[in-house]
């Protein structure tokens, strides 16, 4: 009889191929069972090990998810991560050249730095803010292996949660110094508004979605270090991006950040 | 030619009676500028039944309304003394016609603002801002209208709640705005919204008032413009708009 071939491992490859051609791919729902989120993140942690294997640093998480209105969309009642890796990064102002990102579109987002680790069973909030040193403006630019964004829940957890780069305001700003549920944001390309929002937009504050994360860390046996960046999840709509686009985002308290993306 | 004292009867009856009624555009053609006429002649029967005007509100102040709208500028409407709803108070639905509620912030004027000004100058004359809601409320059936029929139904403005006013410190142009219904955010958004800063809109409002020859005056209320979509009023809600550094401002929809 012939070896039927793992369908989690063949999903991990689908993704995995894409990333390094730069030719989306189909979808890898037919491969696993429909909403089966732990298989979802079966594919994931796959890749997640094989792109360590090859040397990439992972520096932290990415939440998605975190707008009621997409989870509604996606037809789940929780978020989800993907793991951030040291190459993901770009610098405050950089231009970030299109071969980097596939089908790329850009989210503002508050960004928390750990100074502790966060390994406890039962976290709380009080742990989450003690282990916050300070909190970054960011700008998300997510992206999919999955041709044309057809995706389920499925779909994008098990490809690293549409994570593709992003990039960190540069003035660290205490938690004390900032009301994360009300903040202001507004995204502006070219000059133009294309996305405003509010922390609340983001599970209602992003330390809600920080502990969320937390939790499921510990819960994963991956728990946050110290060190680690969160990207805590879309204060106000997604947008597209393209060639020769300039973005900025604003958050009310914790200054701008900007990103370019070349011709 | 339309008859303005007509139409202008027309608007005012449904407002004052809480009923829909059939576009005016619908019988005839009205431009924008008549459409003016018809709300100052309109909002003129309020006046003679007593009530005073304190100020105006700005209308379509997003470039997405704008554009959505087919238009390039603002429109406006007047506020009376009886359109005001105390912060906290409770409104009885039966008033209104098919009521929605927009978060928004309200400026008060120190001092007169008799003509076009920049953004800067405007708030030079602005003594203190505050959280707010404009109740909305076409007259129109189904909520539809074209622009001069807006116009002739007072830009859709039927109430207004105004939070505490502080003075003008905070950077208004990016602050988070949140309208809740019964506690839970249903409309989130920033007064960046507001044609990117709500100064601007007030400009704009002194611009537009002073071009209709009706300058805004010292101590009037200018509501700036919606910073969401909004969100339609049902009996038994609790509506709050909360505002970085602002506060907030909330009224109830008796059950």
């Amino acid at each position: 009889m012939a070896k039927q071939a793992d369908p989690i491992q063949t999903a991990a490859r689908r993704i995995k191929n894409a990333a390094k051609t730069g030719k989306p791919c189909k979808p890898i729902r037919d491969l696993i069972k429909k909403g089966d989120v732990d298989a979802a993140y079966a594919i994931q942690t796959l890749n997640t090990q094989a792109w360590i294997k090859e040397g990439r640093r992972p520096v932290g998480r990415k939440i998605g998810l975190t707008a009621k209105s997409v989870q509604t969309q996606l037809g789940v009642d929780q978020p989800d991560y993907g793991i951030l890796y040291a190459d993901m990064e770009i610098c405050d102002g950089d231009e970030i050249n299109a071969a980097r990102i596939m089908q790329p579109r850009v989210e503002g987002e508050v960004a928390l730095v750990l100074d502790e680790d966060l390994f406890d069973e039962q976290l709380t909030l009080v742990d989450v803010l003690n282990a916050v040193a300070y909190a970054l403006p960011a700008i998300e630019v997510v992206g999919s292996r999955i041709a044309n964004w057809d995706i389920t829940i499925t779909d994008t957890i098990a490809d690293n949660a549409s994570s593709g780069l992003y990039v960190l305001g540069t003035k660290p700003v205490c938690l004390s110094e900032i009301d994360l549920r009300m903040c202001g944001m507004v995204m502006e390309n070219k000059g133009n508004q294309v996305s405003v929002g509010a922390g609340v937009a983001c599970l209602g504050n992003p330390l809600n979605a920080a502990l969320w994360l937390a939790r499921k860390m510990v819960d994963v046996g991956m728990p946050l270090k110290a060190g680690d960046v969160i990207m805590s999840g879309a204060l106000g709509p997604m947008a597209p991006v393209a060639p020769g686009d300039a973005v900025e985002v604003r958050i009310a308290g914790l200054g701008s950040v900007q990103a370019s993306f070349g011709i | 030619m339309a008859d303005i004292l007509k139409l202008a009867k027309t608007v005012d009856d449904a407002a004052k009676d809480a009923r829909a009624i059939p576009q005016l555009s619908a019988k005839e053609k009205i431009t924008v500028e008549e459409g003016y006429a018809i709300q100052s002649a309109a909002f003129s029967r309020r006046l003679a039944r007593g009530e005073t005007q304190v100020g105006i509100k700005m209308g379509f102040t997003s470039r997405a309304k704008m554009i959505q709208m087919g238009i390039d500028d603002m429109i406006w409407g007047r506020l009376s003394d009886g359109m005001l709803v105390e912060d906290g108070d409770e409104i009885d639905i039966k008033n209104y016609v098919h009521p929605r509620a927009e978060p928004e912030i309200a400026f008060l004027l120190g001092a007169p603002l008799p003509y076009a000004c920049t953004a800067a100058e405007a708030m030079a004359a602005v003594d203190a801002v505050a959280p707010a809601i404009e109740i909305i409320d076409s007259r129109y059936k189904n909520f539809k209208f074209s622009l001069a029929d807006v116009v002739a139904d007072n830009s859709s403005s039927s109430g207004y709640v105004v939070g505490s006013w502080s003075s003008p410190g905070p950077d208004l142009s990016n602050l988070g705005m949140i309208l809740e219904i019964n506690g839970r955010p249903t409309q989130i958004g920033s007064s960046a919204a507001i044609l990117g800063h709500p100064a601007r809109s007030l400009a704009a409002a002194a611009r537009i008032a002073a071009a209709a020859g009706e300058p805004l005056q010292e101590g009037w209320i200018i509501m700036a413009g919606g910073a969401t979509a909004a969100e339609a009023l049902r009996p038994g809600i609790t509506v709050r708009n909360s505002v970085q550094e602002l506060g907030f401002a909330g009224f109830s929809v008796k059950g």
